[in-house]
Parts: structure tokens; sequence; C-alpha cells
């Protein structure tokens, strides 16, 4: 196991051209030791490519790659102790399940007592036990790729387990649990794990800390409380949540005022250095409550839809042309035509050229 | 549209398939049950006559049998080896690809008559250049007139003339596999070696068993390259069925004889190419 820190990377598919285009622009992060990660994004945002240049698979264009402060940037995917897990599952198909299991501890020449017990112990984690003499090709899509993800896990020294949307083949049901297992091995062995997905349900009920990118840019780092209620920019407000923030051009009125079109609302972000640039409010819909009085953040406005999602009821309002969504719990009494909702000032969040002030 | 104008559409086709295909075997069959040759020239009905020859009194049928049963299993054992040799080699990004991927496939461009021709001069035992170069170690091996000898100098043209096929459909296999089975192995530390026989080979057993089968019925029809190299000698030594069948068709004009082994060659021929396709995909890809 090992602190990974990615020092100034940058990677173009294209490098030698005369302007190349950037996969991944310059960056630095370091994954501590221990930690549970999701790389969370847009298909085609740079998150596979920032995977594979932790494993070795490819060789980033700029800066370096650091395990526990050793350079290993230049150090082939074979020597670099690291486990993948890849999105279709990747099994040796003429092997057992044992074989399979013990084949990266094959491949480092361990010992046989060893590898065995080591293959039982995984298995037994992963509900392989009873599949171990069968032929691996056998086995249904979501037991083969806990093959895969198994023979990451026989490997104790990994500085890291890699896993680039792994769940994408396994039914909804089963991916909750590998889910719920993926983060007990996490903390039983404590190996440093990273997700790759593009899906942000997996990567906030997975992971400890998500990284959010976006074209190539990393564009918030934190928990899910953080993304959530804090979205450093307009981008994570839009991508994270179900459904999407409320997003809306406004104007600064005074030092906490903003105004919507003609709806005035007291904000908590202090705005008074705020000079120029294009300023937006988001409003997580959520945090938008139904109220029967009028008071201050108060808005009137006409209902157009009322969706049952069966947990809870989106209603989508119309005021001066004004799209809101509001997130309401499913026994709340809906008015027929119009509502009035309360937009409490701590939740609004106020950005400045799509960057959170 | 009604059943009758279904089958206008399919009558072209099955009347080409009946003039190239089923009409010959059929004359084939009559005529192995006749004695036509070219002092009775006619289709006479002699039962199985040529067949019971053929089984009991005929050994050089069966001995040029499995001559050539000998002969196809090596040449082709020898182009997959080969073949997928190359092809593994300028699969991967190496300087020259494109220039080496060409320069494999050149001998399958050449004409295999005019080839084998000059191959004959370069056996050649007194003039061919083979052994003015060997006499330098003081040997001149009679390449084309020992019955051994004469067998390795097919076996060097025919893997020389049909490697570069193999080489094309295997190359064509690995261009089309999968790149994270070959990731995954990277990660797990398997090396070059436990790449090949855990990834590469068994991801190429499909098209393997494809490519050999192909080979093994072209290889088994081998007849011009013995033709010109040695016309079956010294003796019968390099004689092979399709040889055997055409000396006594063409030579010796027993019409009828010549009918009886040919379709005797292809009955077997069909079964043992189905029991090698099973065998083979039986050993490579249901282990």
């Amino acid at each position: 196991m090992a602190e990974i820190e990615l020092k100034n990377i940058a990677h173009s598919y294209d490098y030698k051209s005369e302007n190349p285009t950037y996969a991944l622009n310059p960056f630095s992060l370091t994954w501590e030791d221990g930690g549970c990660y999701a790389i969370l994004g847009p298909s085609g945002c740079g998150k596979t490519t920032m995977l594979n240049i932790m494993s070795g698979l490819v060789s980033p264009s700029k800066g370096s790659v650091l395990f526990d402060g050793t350079d290993i940037t230049s150090v082939k995917t074979e020597k670099r102790n690291i486990a993948q897990v890849f999105q279709f599952p990747v099994i040796y198909n003429t092997m057992s399940v044992y074989s399979n299991l013990a084949f990266p501890l094959k491949c480092r020449n361990f010992d046989e007592n060893i590898i065995k017990s080591k293959v039982i112990e995984v298995a037994e984690i992963l509900n392989l036990n009873l599949f171990l003499d069968k032929a691996a090709k056998d086995l249904t899509a979501d037991q083969k790729q806990l093959i895969s993800l198994g023979r990451g896990l026989v490997r104790e020294d990994v500085a890291a387990i890699l896993m680039d949307e792994p769940l994408t083949v396994i039914d909804p049901d089963l991916k909750f649990r590998l889910r719920r297992k993926l983060k007990e091995i996490n903390e039983k062995y404590n190996t440093t794990l990273i997700y790759v997905t593009h899906d942000q349900n997996e990567a906030m009920t997975f992971a400890k800390k998500i990284i959010v990118m976006d074209s190539g840019n990393i564009v918030q780092v934190g928990n899910p409380k953080e993304l959530f209620e804090r979205p450093q920019t307009t981008f994570v407000g839009y991508f994270i949540g179900s459904p999407a923030m409320n997003i809306y051009d406004c104007a600064v009125l005074s030092d906490f005022d903003v105004s919507i079109g003609n709806i005035q609302l007291k904000t908590s972000t202090n705005l008074s250095n705020v000079k120029s640039g294009q300023l937006k409010i988001g409003i997580r819909s959520e945090f938008i409550k139904l109220v029967n009085n009028k008071s201050e953040n108060t808005i009137e406005a006409k209902i157009e839809i009322v969706e049952d999602f069966g947990n809870y009821k989106l209603i989508t309002v119309n005021k001066n042309n004004l799209i809101i969504k509001a997130k309401v719990e499913r026994e709340t009494t809906i008015p027929h035509d119009v509502v009035l909702l309360n937009i409490p000032a701590e939740h609004c969040c106020i950005y400045q050229n799509k960057n959170l002030i | 549209m009604n059943f009758k104008h279904k089958f206008a559409f399919l009558f072209p086709g099955l009347f080409v398939l009946i003039g190239i295909l089923i009409f010959p075997i059929g004359f084939m069959i009559r005529l192995s049950l006749s004695s036509w040759d070219t002092f009775y020239p006619g289709l006479d009905f002699i039962g199985i006559e040529n067949y019971v020859r053929l089984f009991t009194d005929d050994s050089r049928f069966w001995e040029s049998f499995f001559r050539l049963s000998f002969l196809s299993v090596t040449t082709v054992s020898l182009q997959y080896i080969i073949g997928f040799s190359l092809a593994l080699m300028v699969w991967r990004d190496i300087i020259f690809k494109r220039f080496f991927r060409v320069l494999f496939l050149i001998p399958m461009m050449t004409t295999p008559v005019i080839m084998t021709v000059i191959w004959r001069t370069f056996f050649h035992e007194s003039l061919g250049p083979v052994n003015d170069i060997l006499s330098i170690f003081g040997i001149a091996p009679p390449w084309l007139t020992n019955e051994h000898l004469a067998k390795v100098t097919i076996i060097i043209v025919e893997v020389w003339q049909w490697t570069p096929f193999m080489f094309l459909l295997l190359l064509a296999g690995l261009l089309s596999l999968p790149k994270e089975p070959f990731l995954a192995a990277s990660v797990d530390g398997a090396g070059p070696i436990r790449k090949f026989i855990y990834v590469t080979f068994p991801l190429m057993a499909p098209i393997s068993i494809g490519a050999i089968i192909i080979r093994l019925i072209e290889a088994s029809k081998i007849m011009d390259t013995v033709y010109v190299l040695t016309s079956g000698g010294p003796g019968t030594s390099t004689e092979t069925s399709s040889y055997y069948i055409f000396v006594k068709g063409l030579r010796e004009f027993q019409f009828g004889y010549s009918a009886a082994l040919s379709f005797t060659y292809l009955i077997i021929m069909i079964i043992s190419l189905t029991i090698i396709s099973k065998l083979l995909v039986k050993l490579l890809i249901k282990k």
C-alpha cells in the first residue's frame, strides 16, 4: 500500500502534433493511503486516462507519478504493483476460478501454500468459494467480474485497486451489495480503492472523497455532502443531484441580495466585492420548501407538473417564465394551482463566471 | 408473392449449383461404376468392381494417401508455427511494420507452378545454387532423388508458398483481438510468455482452427508441386493421392477406376477433416 501522488500530470494522445489536444490538462493530486475515492465525470472527461496513467498503461505526456515519494513514471505496469478492474470482466478462459484468482500471485512466484490460503480467503469474501474448481468461462457475467476484482484483492501489497466502471455489467441489486462489499474490503484491509464512474449515485454511495472531472480538468474534490451542498462550479451543480441544480442568471442588488428577473432573493454570500462577471444563482431542489405563509425569500408560482417518483414528489413551477423544480416529501399535500415556495438564504450558491463565490 | 415466385428467384442459383457441383459429382459416381478406359470407352455398368479392386488390390493408393496425410499435416503445422510467429512479430509496433507485412505476403502472390520450377532449379543436384553453397561444407545432398529428401524438398516449397496465407489470416485475427485481456495480464504481472499462453493463444484459438482447416483442405489437394518437382518420384516415394488419381485417370486413361478413386478420396477427406476440426475445437476451445 502506498500514497500515490500525481505531480503536474498532463496527457495528450497526440502529444507530438503541432497543436496537441489534451485529454488531461495539467493538475496535481494526492491519493492518501487507504482512501476510498471515486472519479466522477461524463464520458470523455479523462477519467480512464487518469486511471491508466496510475496503472502505467498510459505514460503521461507531462509530469510524474510517485508511489510513496518514489518516482515510478517510467516503471512498467507489471512492476508497479497495482491492480485494475476493467469495465467488462476479463478472465483467463482456459483456467478454473481458482487458477484465475491465483494467477497474479503465481506470476510473482509466491509459495503454493500462501497462494492457496489467500485465494480461499478472497473467494470467501466474494462468495466464489463454491465455484473454485469450475471453469471460469462457465460463470455468469457478474461472477466473472468478481473474479477480476478478486485478482486485485489476492495481492496484499497492492498500492491501490483501480476500478474502471466495474459494475456496468452487473444488475442493480447485486451492484448495491458489491459496493457494500468493496467498502468493507476498504475498511478491513485498508486498501486504497479508486473507482471510476459516470454514475453519481454510485460515486456518492461508494466513496469518501469524490473527484469530479470535466473536459480534462478536475473541477472539484470533496466528500458527497460538500459536492451536494456547495458545488464549486455550475457544472458540478448540473452534474450532481437528481434533478440537476436550479441555476439562473442573476444580478446583485445589495451586499447579500440578488435579483432573478423581478424576483428578489436574500443569500448568505457577501457580494460586496462582486463588481463584474457573469453571475448565476444555484438552488438545489431538495432545499426548496413548500410553505403556507408569505415571508422573506418566498415565491408564489404556478404549478406546471407534479411528478410522483415513489419516494418523493417533484414539483415543477413557473414564475414569470422561470422554471423552478422542488423536491417534496411524498405525503405533502400540494395545492392545485399556485404554491408558495421558500428558498433558504443559506442554500443559495452564487457563481461568478461559473465558479462559486 | 406466392410460392412459385419464390422458386423463380431460387432457380438461377440452383441451376449453377447443379451445373458445377451436383452434376459432376453424380457423373463421377456413375463413372466409378463403369469400366470406361481407352479400350472400352463408354458408360457400361460393372457394379462395385472398381471399389473392390481399390480396397483389395491397390496398396499404391493407400500408400499415397498416408503419404499425403503425412505431408499435409507436416506442412500445415510448420505453416501455422512460422505464420503465427511472423504475425506476432509484425503485430506490435515495430519499425518498418508495413514493409515486413508486405514482404511476408510476396510468396502467396506468385504463381505456384512457376515458383516450383524455380525451386526445382534451386535444388538441382549438380546445377542448383543450394548444393553449390553446401559444397563449401563438403556436402551435396540429393534433394530430389533421395526418397526422404524429396519429401523434405516438397515440404520446404509448400511451406514457403503457403505460410503467407496463414500469416495473413492470423495477423487479421491478432489485430481484431480486444485490448483489455492484455492490459489485465500486464496488471497481474504476467510476462510475455505467460501472456502468450494464457491470453493470446486462447483468444486466437477459433481463428487458428479456421486457418488450419482451410489450409488442410488446400494442402490435401497438393498436386502441382509434386508434378513439377518430382513427378511422384523417386519411384512412388512422393506420390500423393491427387497425383496418383491424375496418373490413373490422365496418364493411363482408366477413367472408371480413377472416378472410383476420386469418390473414395472425397468421402475419406470429408470424414477425416470433420473429425480433425471437431478434435481441434475440443482441444483448443473446450479445454
